[in-house]
C-alpha cells in the first residue's frame, strides 16, 4: 500500500502557530491495522509496554517498540494507534511516518505568513528523515500531551530535502520508509525537551538547518514560534512530566527471540517510577557523561535505547574486525569483557561490565531480536571514541531518564538533565 | 605557538591546498581562528549557529584533516571534496547496525561522525598526508 498527502487544507488561525490541515491520506482503498479510530484510554496509568522484536521490517536487531496514539488537537474519536514505534532516549519529540497515520488529518504548524513548517532532522548515521510538523494530541497509556507538535516522516514529500540538510549531497540516506527506518516512527524521550539548541534554533537568521519553511515551493530556513518546535512529549505531559523509566528483563548471553518490558511516565511521582537505590548521573550541556576505561576518560559518553548495539571504542583499537556482513558491528574471535566507571557532572561515578560477542555468531545463527552483548565502533582512534550504552545496557536494569529543567529528586544538581540506575 | 585572527575566513577541503577553496568561507560565515602547532597549521572555524569547523594543515599546505563540532552535522560534502564518495558507500551499506555512528577506515581514508541529536561531532583524515611526527590524535 502507498500513500500520499493531499494539499494542505486552509482553517484559520488556531492556536497562534496553526494555519493549515496536514492531510495524510490513503490512496488505492483499504486500511491499515495501524488506521484505527479509537478514544484515549481511561486516565490513571502511567505507563505502557514495550517490547524488543525485530519490528516491521522483521530485521530490526535489539529495536525497542511501544504504541502511539495520537488524536487530532482536542478530539477523542479523529484518532490513531500506531504500533511499531522505536523508544529513543537519544532523541525528543514523536516522529511517525506519513502512511502510518492512515488519513488522519492534523493541523500544520505553521510560521507568521501561514507557511508549514518543515523539518529535516539527521542521524548520525548520515541518513536523515523529512517532512512536515504537525499538531496533535499524545496519548500514553494515561498520560496526554496536549497540541504538542510532532514530526510527520513524509513518505511522499511535498518539497524536496534542502540541499543544507543533505550532508552528503544525493548520496546520503533516505529514512522516509518503513522499509528503511525499520519503525512507524520514533517517540523521542531524552534528558532535554526541544529537538534543536534554544535560542535560535527556530529563527531563520540562524541558518540552523532543520526547520524549513517552502513558499512557492523554495524552502529556505523558518523563523516560528518556539511552541512549533517538536518536543519531547513526556515534557509535556500535566504530570509525570519529569522523565521516564524504562525497564527490561533480564536476558541470557546467548539472546533471546524478544523481551518484554515497561515504559514508566516520571520519576518519583507515584509507587512505580522511585528512584529507589539508583545512582544519579547528572550530564553535561551536551547531554555527556564521562566513561572511564584503563584509565583514559571518554567525555562524549551517553545511553541511547535508539542504539542497538554498545558503541565501545573502536575496531583498531580494539585490534578485532568488524563482521563483514554487518558493517559497524564487532565480529570478535572470542569474548571481550569490559570494566568501565561512569561519571556524572554531580560528582557521582558507579561501576559497568559489560561483553561483546561475536555479532554473526548471536543473530546470523539465531534470528534474535534481544541481545545483550553485542557492540560496534564508536570512533575511529582514543581522540574521537566515547561509549553509548545502548539497548544491550538495558536489559535487567532499571534505566531513569531525567528531564533538564523539571527538577531533580534528592535535591541533586543536574542542571541539563540526568541519568538514573 | 603564533595566533591570528582573520576577518575572511579561507580554507579548504579534505586533500586539497589551503588557498584552493572558499565555499567554507562562504558555508560558516564565522571567525576564522589559525594557529600554528607543532608539525601542523589548524584553521578553526565557529559559526554564529554553534557549529566548530577545524581544518588542520600540513608544512606542504595541504589540508590532511578536518573536524567538525557542534547542534547539527555540517555539510560533510564540502568538508571532504572527493572523499565524500567513500563516505556515502558507507552509510549506505551500514544497514544492521542502527543508531550508531559512521565509521570509514581504509589505508588511505579514516572518517567518523557521532554523538546523538544536538550535539555531533565527527573528524576525517588522510593518513598519507599527515605531516611526519604528526599523531591521528591531535585530530579531535
Amino acid at each position: 500500500m502507498t500513500f500520499k498527502k493531499s494539499p494542505i487544507v486552509s482553517m484559520g488561525l488556531l492556536l497562534g502557530v496553526v494555519s493549515g490541515l496536514i492531510v495524510v491520506a490513503s490512496c488505492g482503498g483499504g486500511s491499515s491495522s495501524s488506521s484505527t479510530t479509537t478514544p484515549p484510554p481511561p486516565t490513571g496509568n502511567n505507563s505502557v509496554d514495550v517490547e524488543v522484536n525485530l519490528g516491521p521490517t522483521d530485521d530490526y536487531v535489539n529495536g525497542l517498540f511501544t504504541s502511539v496514539q495520537v488524536c487530532a488537537p482536542g478530539s477523542t474519536t479523529n484518532c490513531v494507534t500506531v504500533p511499531d514505534v522505536l523508544v529513543d532516549t537519544g532523541s525528543s519529540g514523536l516522529r511517525l511516518l506519513s502512511g502510518a497515520l492512515g488519513g488522519l488529518s492534523l493541523p500544520a504548524v505553521t510560521d507568521s505568513s501561514g507557511n508549514d513548517v518543515q523539518e529535516c532532522v539527521q542521524f548520525i548515521s548520515l541518513a536523515y528523515i523529512w517532512g512536515p510538523v504537525a499538531q496533535a494530541d499524545i496519548h500514553l497509556s494515561g498520560e496526554t500531551a496536549s497540541s504538542a507538535a510532532i514530526h510527520i516522516i513524509s513518505e511522499s514529500p511535498q518539497y524536496a530535502v534542502p540541499a543544507s540538510c543533505l550532508t552528503l549531497g544525493t548520496g546520503g540516506v533516505d529514512d522516509n520508509s518503513v522499509s528503511a527506518l525499520g519503525a512507524n516512527g520514533i517517540l523521542g524521550v531524552a534528558n532535554y525537551a526541544q529537538d534543536c539548541v534554544l535560542p535560535g534554533c527556530n529563527q531563520a537568521s540562524n541558518e540552523v538547518p532543520q526547520y524549513y519553511v517552502c513558499p512557492s515551493g523554495n524552502c529556505q530556513f523558518a523563523t516560528f514560534s518556539s511552541s512549533g518546535i517538536v518536543t519531547n512529549p513526556v515534557s509535556l505531559f500535566s504530570q509525570d512530566n519529569n522523565g521516564v523509566l524504562i525497564s527490561l528483563p533480564t536476558i541470557p548471553a546467548a539472546g533471546q527471540l524478544t523481551a518484554s518490558g515497561l515504559l514508566i511516565f516520571g520519576i518519583g511521582t507515584q509507587s512505580n517510577n522511585a528512584l529507589g537505590s539508583a545512582t544519579i548521573y547528572a550530564v553535561d550541556a551536551n547531554s555527556y557523561f564521562t566513561t572511564t576505561y584503563n584509565g583514559t576518560e571518554y567525555s562524549n559518553s551517553f545511553i541511547d535505547s535508539g542504539s542497538n548495539a554498545l558503541a565501545v571504542l573502536d575496531h583498531n583499537t580494539l585490534g578485532i574486525n568488524d563482521c563483514a556482513d554487518a558493517p559497524g558491528f564487532y565480529c570478535p574471535g572470542s569474548t571481550l569483557n569490559f570494566n568501565v566507571t561512569n561519571s556524572g557532572i554531580n560528582g557521582t561515578s558507579g561501576a559497568v561490565s559489560f561483553s561483546i560477542e561475536n555479532f554473526d555468531n548471536l543473530f546470523d545463527n539465531t534470528g534474535f531480536a534481544a541481545l545483550n552483548d553485542v557492540g560496534g565502533d564508536s570512533g575511529t582512534s582514543t581522540s574521537t571514541d566515547y561509549f553509548d550504552f545502548g539497548v544491550p545496557f538495558f536489559f535487567g536494569r532499571n534505566v531513569f531518564v531525567g528531564i533538564a529543567g523539571k527538577g531533580v529528586p534528592n535535591g541533586v544538581s543536574a542542571p541539563y538533565g540526568y541519568w538514573a540506575y | 605557538m603564533i595566533l591570528t585572527l582573520a576577518a575572511a575566513p579561507a580554507a579548504a577541503v579534505l586533500g586539497e591546498y589551503e588557498s584552493s577553496v572558499s565555499l567554507d568561507q562562504q558555508y560558516m560565515r564565522g571567525e576564522d581562528r589559525v594557529t600554528t602547532s607543532q608539525g601542523y597549521k589548524l584553521h578553526q572555524m565557529t559559526s554564529p549557529n554553534g557549529l566548530v569547523v577545524s581544518e588542520y594543515v600540513s608544512p606542504e599546505g595541504k589540508v590532511f584533516a578536518v573536524s567538525w563540532r557542534g547542534p547539527f552535522i555540517p555539510n560533510l560534502q564540502q568538508l571532504l571534496g572527493s572523499y565524500t564518495t567513500q563516505v556515502q558507500q558507507a552509510a549506505q551499506a551500514q544497514t544492521r547496525r542502527r543508531g550508531g555512528p559512521l565509521v570509514v577506515r581504509t589505508s588511505d581514508f579514516v572518517f567518523v561522525n557521532g554523538g546523538h541529536m544536538r550535539s555531533f561531532h565527527g573528524s576525517a583524515y588522510v593518513p598519507s598526508l599527515l605531516p611526519k611526527d604528526v599523531s591521528p590524535e591531535v585530530v579531535r
